[in-house]
C-alpha cells in the first residue's frame, strides 16, 4: 500500500507543480479540482492525499504558501511556484516524456505481434 | 542540498506543534468550505454538499496523521516517546533496573579498564620514529644457551654495522645505574650507557641542549650526561640553566649536555631473559667500550637495537647478520654455531605481557557475556509476563517493528545507563591499578582513558545492549496476540519454547563460568606451586638491601673490601641479628655472570666447557639464607688468602658426575685460577619459575664486587632491624645512596607480582561469573516454580509427595547446569593449551582442578535450585488452585 502511494505521489507532485505553473497561485482545493478536470475525470482520488504532497513540495523549496482570500471571500492557503519549482517542472516533465516515450516503444511492437 | 533543506524543515517541524496543527485544521476546513460552496452551486442540498465534500476529501484524521508524519521526523518522535516509556518502565521496576544497570556498569567498566591496559601496552603504536623498522638483536649459541638467546657482543655489533647493507644503524646499550648526589638525597638512578647514534636511531630530539658526539665515546671525554625529562623535573625542578652545568655522578663531575623528553624509554634488556623490565631510565651516559672488550666470543653483555634501511626486509637483514656471525667462532678457535635473532621492537617490549593481557581481556569479556546472558534471561522471563501488554498493544494497532523498536529502546537505555556508569567504574579501577601496581609491564605509564578507549566502550555498550536486548525484544513481539490474550492468565503453563530457550541460556552461562573457573583454578594452583617450590633458600625473617659502591673513592678493590668488612662487622652488632651476609646477585633476580669452569687439564676451548652462574659471597651468606650445605663447609675467615670455592650440587655434578662428595678436589674458576672445593650446597633458584642454574660461589675478597645485596636474618620481625641497618651503612659512608630496605618476602612478592595480579583479576572475574550464573539459575528456577504454581497444586492434589516435587524441580533446574558444565569443561580442555605459558608445573588438563570446579559448580547450582524447589514443595495445594 505504501509503495503505490509513493508512485502516485511522484506523479502527483508533477501534476501539482504543472498546475501551479499554468494557473499561478492557487489553494489546495483549487489544485485538486484542476487536476481532476485536466485528467478528464479519469483520476479519482481523495483530495486529502494532496496535503502531505504539498507539504513535501514546500519542504523541498518548490512551492511557498501563504494565507489569502479566495474569489468568494473565503480564507484559504495559497500555494505559489518558486524559481526552483519552475526548474523542477521542466526537469521532471522532460524525464516523464522520456520515460513515456521509452515505455511506448516497448509496448507498441508487442501489440503489433499480437 | 534539497534533502538537507527538507531535513532541516522537518526538524523545525518538530517545534510549535500546536500552531502547526491548528494551521492544518484551518486549511482543511477552508478546503471543505470551498468544496461545499461549489457543491451548493451545483445544486446540492446543504447537508449533501457538506457530506459530499467530506467524502471526497477522504479520512480527515488519516490525512492529518500522514501530514504530521511528513511534517516532523516520525522516527525521532517515536524514539523520544519510546525513551519516555522506557524510563517509566524502569522507574516502575527500580530493583530490576538497579541490578541490571549495576551489573552492566561493572561488566562494561571492567572491560573498559582491561581494554585500556591492552590498548596502552599492546595496541597503541610505539612513540619511536617508524617503529616497524626497529629490531632488537639477540645472539644464539645453541651449544651454550640452548634455545635461549643471549645479549649482544660489542665486536659482533660493530661488524654488523660495517658489513650488512640492509642495516641503517646499529646501537648498543649497557646497564649503568648511577649514584647521584646532586639535587636531593643520594640515590641510585637507573641509567644506560649509549652510543651517540642511539637518539637518532629512535628519532628522539632533546628538549634542551644536545645529545652525545662521537668523540665523547672515548675514555677521558666521557664525563658528560644526558638527563631524562622526568629526573630533570623531579630532582632539578625543570631548571633550564642546568644544561651546560656539571653535576656529581658516581663520585665524579659530569657535564649535563641535554634533556631527553620523558616519553623516550629505550627498550633495554641485557639479561638472559628476553624481557624489558619496567624501569624508567633516567640517565644516559656515553658508551665507552675499551679495546679489550672486543673479543670474538664472550662478553655477551649488551642490549642491541638496529634500524633497517627503507625497503630492506627482516629476512635479508638476518641473513646478512648471520653471514657475519659465522666468522667469529673460527676467529676464537671454537667449533660453535653462532647465529642471531631479530625481534620486532614492539614484540621485544611487550611480547612477554601479551598472553597474560589477552587472557585477562578474554576473561573479563566472558564475564560481560555472562552478565548479558543473565540479563537476557531476566528480560525473557519478564517478557513472558509482559506478553499480555504486548498483545494489547498489537491489538490496538502497534506494528511488530514498532513494538520491537520500543522494547529494544528500553533495553538499550539499560545498556547506556550501564555504559556511562561503567566509564566511572573504569576510571576508578585504572586509578587504583596505576597507583598500587608493582607490575613489570612496560608502557604501563601510558595507560589512560583516551578516545580509542571511549570508542571501544561505546561500541561495547551498543553490542551489549543488542546482545541481551534483541532476543527478548523479538520474543516479546513475535507472539500471537490472540494466543497471548487468552493464555495471559497465570492459570496456564507456559508454552514450550520459552523455558527451553531460558534453559539453553543457563547452560551457556554455566559453561562459560566453568571455563573461567577452570582457568582461575589452574592459575591458582600454578601460583601456589610457584610460591612453595623448593627454592634452596628460606625467606622468613630476612631483610635485604642493595649496596652500590662507585666513584674514585672506591676504585681500589682493597677499599671496597675494607668497606664490606666493616659494614659486616657493624651488622653483626645489631641486636637480634642471627646471621648476615652479602651476595653479588640476590636469588629471584635472575641468572647473570655466566662463565665456564673446568677441571685442570681440560683442553676444550672455554666456550665448550660447562657454564655456571658465579656469585661472590661472605662467609655468613648461606646461614643468612638458610641454604643447606650438603658436604664440607661454608667459607670462613681463615679462607682469606687461599683460593677456595663452593659449588651447587648441579655445578659439582657437571665437573664430577660420578663423585657424590667431591669436597677437597680442585678446578679452574671463572678467574682462570685454581680453586679448592671446600663445600657443596643445595641448588638455589635464580628466578622462581626456572630450574636452579648450576652455580659457583667464591668469597667476596677474591674479586671484590662494586654492588652487592646485604642479607640479614633476625630472630624477630626483620623490619625492626631496618633502621639499624641503614645507620650501619650511613656511618661508613654518609654519601652512600641507600635504596628501600625490603624483607626477602617482599622481594619474592615483587618477583611474582605480575602473576599475582593476573591471578587476582581472573579469580575475581571467575567468582563474579559464578555468582552471576548462580543468580541466573536461581532466577530461572524460581520463575518456573512461580509460573507452575498451578500445575504443582494439581500434582499435589493428585497425590504427588513433597519429596517428589522437590526432585522434579531440582532435576529440571540441574539439567542445563550439567550440560553447561560438560560443555565448559570441554571448552577449557581445548582452550587450556592457549594459556600453557602462564602456568607453572600444572598441566592445562589438570584433573584435580577440573574435578574441583565441577564439584563447586554442581554444588552451587544445586543450592540455587534447592531454594525455589523447597518453595515448590511447600506449596499449599488448595491455595494454589484457589488462585485461579
Amino acid at each position: 500500500m505504501d509503495k503505490k502511494s509513493d508512485v502516485w505521489q511522484g506523479t502527483l507532485a508533477l501534476m501539482v507543480l504543472r498546475t501551479l505553473e499554468t494557473i499561478g497561485p492557487l489553494h489546495g482545493y483549487g489544485i485538486a479540482r484542476r487536476i481532476e478536470q485536466t485528467s478528464g475525470g479519469q483520476l479519482l482520488v481523495n483530495y486529502g492525499t494532496l496535503y502531505p504532497a504539498l507539504l513535501k513540495l514546500e519542504q523541498e523549496g518548490y512551492v511557498t504558501s501563504e494565507w489569502g482570500t479566495s474569489d468568494n471571500n473565503r480564507k484559504a492557503k495559497y500555494y505559489r511556484l518558486t524559481r526552483a519549482g519552475r526548474k523542477q517542472v521542466e526537469k521532471e516533465a522532460r524525464q516523464w516524456e522520456q520515460t513515456t516515450a521509452i515505455m511506448a516503444r516497448f509496448l507498441s511492437p508487442g501489440e503489433e505481434r499480437r | 542540498m534539497k534533502r538537507i533543506r527538507a531535513l532541516l524543515r522537518r526538524v523545525a517541524g518538530l517545534l510549535q506543534k500546536e500552531r502547526r496543527d491548528r494551521d492544518l485544521a484551518d486549511e482543511i476546513e477552508s478546503h471543505l468550505q470551498l468544496h461545499t460552496e461549489d457543491n451548493l452551486r451545483a445544486g446540492m442540498s446543504p447537508e449533501e454538499a457538506r457530506r459530499h465534500a467530506l467524502l471526497k476529501f477522504g479520512g480527515i484524521e488519516s490525512t492529518k496523521e500522514a501530514y504530521r508524519d511528513r511534517r516532523g521526523l516520525p522516527l525521532l518522535e517515536s524514539l523520544v516517546q519510546d525513551l519516555r516509556y522506557a524510563l517509566r518502565m524502569l522507574r516502575r521496576n527500580p530493583g530490576f533496573a538497579a541490578v541490571a544497570i549495576l551489573s552492566l556498569a561493572i561488566g562494561i567498566g571492567a572491560n573498559t579498564a582491561i581494554f585500556s591496559l591492552v590498548n596502552a601496552v599492546l595496541l597503541r603504536p610505539l612513540a619511536y620514529k617508524e617503529p616497524q623498522g626497529l629490531f632488537a638483536v639477540r645472539e644464539v649459541v645453541p651449544q651454550i644457551s640452548g634455545q635461549r638467546s643471549v645479549p649482544a657482543n660489542p665486536l659482533h655489533a660493530r661488524e654488523w654495522a660495517k658489513h650488512c647493507p640492509s642495516l641503517e644503524q646499529v646501537a648498543l646499550m649497557r646497564w649503568a645505574s648511577a649514584n647521584i648526589a646532586a639535587g636531593g638525597e643520594p640515590a641510585i638512578v637507573p641509567g644506560l650507557q649509549v652510543p651517540h647514534n642511539l637518539f637518532t636511531l629512535f628519532g628522539v630530539e632533546p628538549l634542551w641542549g644536545r645529545t652525545f658526539l662521537p668523540e665523547e665515546e672515548k675514555a677521558g671525554n666521557d664525563r658528560v650526561v644526558v638527563l631524562s625529562e622526568s629526573i630533570w623535573r623531579s630532582r632539578f625542578n625543570a631548571d633550564r640553566s642546568l644544561v651546560g652545568k656539571s653535576i656529581f655522578l658516581n663520585g665524579q663531575n659530569h657535564q649535563v649536555l641535554g634533556i631527553i623528553p620523558a616519553w623516550f624509554q629505550p627498550p633495554y634488556s641485557g639479561g638472559m631473559e628476553v624481557a624489558v623490565p619496567n624501569v624508567r631510565i633516567e640517565i644516559f651516559l656515553p658508551l665507552v667500550i675499551g679495546q679489550g672488550q672486543f673479543r670474538p666470543m664472550g662478553n655477551f653483555n649488551y642490549g642491541a637495537v638496529i634500524r633497517l634501511k627503507r625497503g630492506a626486509t627482516v629476512e635479508q637483514a638476518l641473513a646478512e647478520i648471520n653471514v657475519v656471525q659465522a666468522r667469529f667462532p673460527p676467529q676464537a678457535g671454537v667449533r660453535l654455531d653462532l647465529k642471531a635473532t631479530l625481534i620486532p621492537i614492539h614484540e621485544f617490549l611487550v611480547g612477554r605481557s601479551r598472553l597474560g593481557l589477552w587472557m585477562l581481556a578474554a576473561a573479563v569479556g566472558v564475564v560481560l557475556l555472562i552478565v548479558c546472558i543473565n540479563l537476557a534471561n531476566l528480560l525473557l522471563s519478564r517478557s513472558a509476563s509482559r506478553g499480555r501488554e504486548a498483545a494489547i498493544r498489537a491489538a490496538l494497532g502497534a506494528t511488530r517493528g514498532r513494538q520491537f523498536r520500543q522494547a529494544l529502546t528500553e533495553n538499550l537505555l539499560l545498556a547506556f545507563s550501564g555504559g556511562v556508569l561503567g566509564l566511572l567504574v573504569a576510571s576508578w579501577l585504572l586509578t587504583i591499578l596505576v597507583a598500587t601496581t608493582t607490575l613489570d609491564i612496560p608502557r604501563l605509564d601510558e595507560v589512560r582513558l583516551d578516545s580509542s578507549v571511549l570508542a571501544f566502550s561505546f561500541c561495547l555498550t551498543v553490542l551489549t545492549g543488542l546482545l541481551f536486548g534483541a532476543l527478548p525484544a523479538w520474543r516479546l513481539t513475535c507472539g500471537d496476540p490472540q494466543e497471548a490474550l487468552r493464555a495471559g492468565s497465570h492459570t496456564v503453563t507456559e508454552g514450550r519454547r520459552g523455558p527451553r530457550l531460558r534453559s539453553a541460556l543457563i547452560g551457556l552461562e554455566v559453561g562459560l563460568s566453568a571455563a573461567l573457573l577452570i582457568v582461575a583454578g589452574l592459575l591458582t594452583s600454578s601460583f601456589s606451586r610457584l610460591l612453595h617450590v623448593e627454592k634452596g633458600f628460606d625467606i622468613q625473617h630476612v631483610l635485604t638491601v642493595d649496596v652500590g659502591l662507585s666513584g674514585t673513592l672506591y676504585s681500589e678493590p682493597a677499599t671496597r673490601e675494607r668497606f664490606f668488612d666493616r659494614v659486616l662487622a657493624k651488622v653483626s652488632a645489631i641486636p637480634d641479628v642471627q646471621a648476615f651476609g652479602l651476595v653479588t646477585q640476590l636469588p629471584t633476580r635472575g641468572e647473570t655472570w655466566i662463565d665456564p669452569i673446568a677441571l685442570e687439564g681440560d683442553t676444550r676451548p672455554p666456550l665448550e666447557r660447562p657454564m655456571v652462574n658465579n656469585r661472590y659471597i661472605s662467609p655468613g651468606y648461606f646461614r643468612a639464607m638458610n641454604t643447606t650445605v650438603r658436604y664440607g663447609r661454608a667459607f670462613e675467615e681463615r679462607d682469606r688468602g687461599s683460593g677456595v670455592a663452593i659449588l651447587s650440587e648441579k655445578a659439582a655434578k657437571l665437573l664430577w658426575p660420578a663423585e657424590p662428595n667431591p669436597v677437597g678436589r680442585s678446578y679452574i674458576g671463572e678467574d682462570d685460577k685454581v680453586k679448592t672445593l671446600v663445600g657443596v650446597v643445595a641448588d638455589v633458584r635464580a628466578s622462581l619459575h626456572n630450574d636452579p642454574p648450576p652455580t659457583a660461589y667464591y668469597p667476596y675478597w677474591q674479586r671484590v664486587p662494586f654492588g652487592v645485596a646485604l642479607v640479614v636474618r633476625t630472630s624477630v620481625d626483620p623490619r625492626a632491624a631496618a633502621g639499624a641497618l641503614r645507620a650501619a651503612l650511613r656511618s661508613e659512608d654518609a654519601q652512600l645512596p641507600i635504596p628501600v630496605i625490603r624483607t626477602m618476602e617482599e622481594v619474592l612478592e615483587r618477583s611474582v607480582a605480575q602473576r599475582k595480579f593476573q591471578l587476582t583479576l581472573v579469580v575475581v572475574f571467575a567468582a563474579s561469573a559464578l555468582l552471576v550464573a548462580c543468580l541466573g539459575i536461581y532466577g530461572v528456577v524460581s520463575y518456573a516454580v512461580a509460573r507452575r504454581r498451578n500445575e504443582i497444586g494439581i500434582r499435589m492434589m493428585l497425590g504427588a509427595q513433597r519429596s517428589q516435587l522437590l526432585r522434579l524441580v531440582i532435576r529440571q533446574g540441574m539439567v542445563p547446569v550439567v550440560f553447561g558444565l560438560a560443555a565448559g569443561i570441554a571448552a577449557a580442555l581445548v582452550l587450556g593449551r592457549a594459556i600453557r605459558g602462564l602456568l607453572f608445573e600444572v598441566q592445562p588438563t589438570d584433573p584435580l582442578t577440573i574435578a574441583g570446579v565441577a564439584v563447586v559448580l554442581l554444588g552451587v547450582g544445586f543450592l540455587a535450585c534447592l531454594i525455589p524447589a523447597g518453595r515448590a514443595a511447600a506449596t499449599d495445594a488448595v491455595a494454589a488452585l484457589r488462585l485461579e
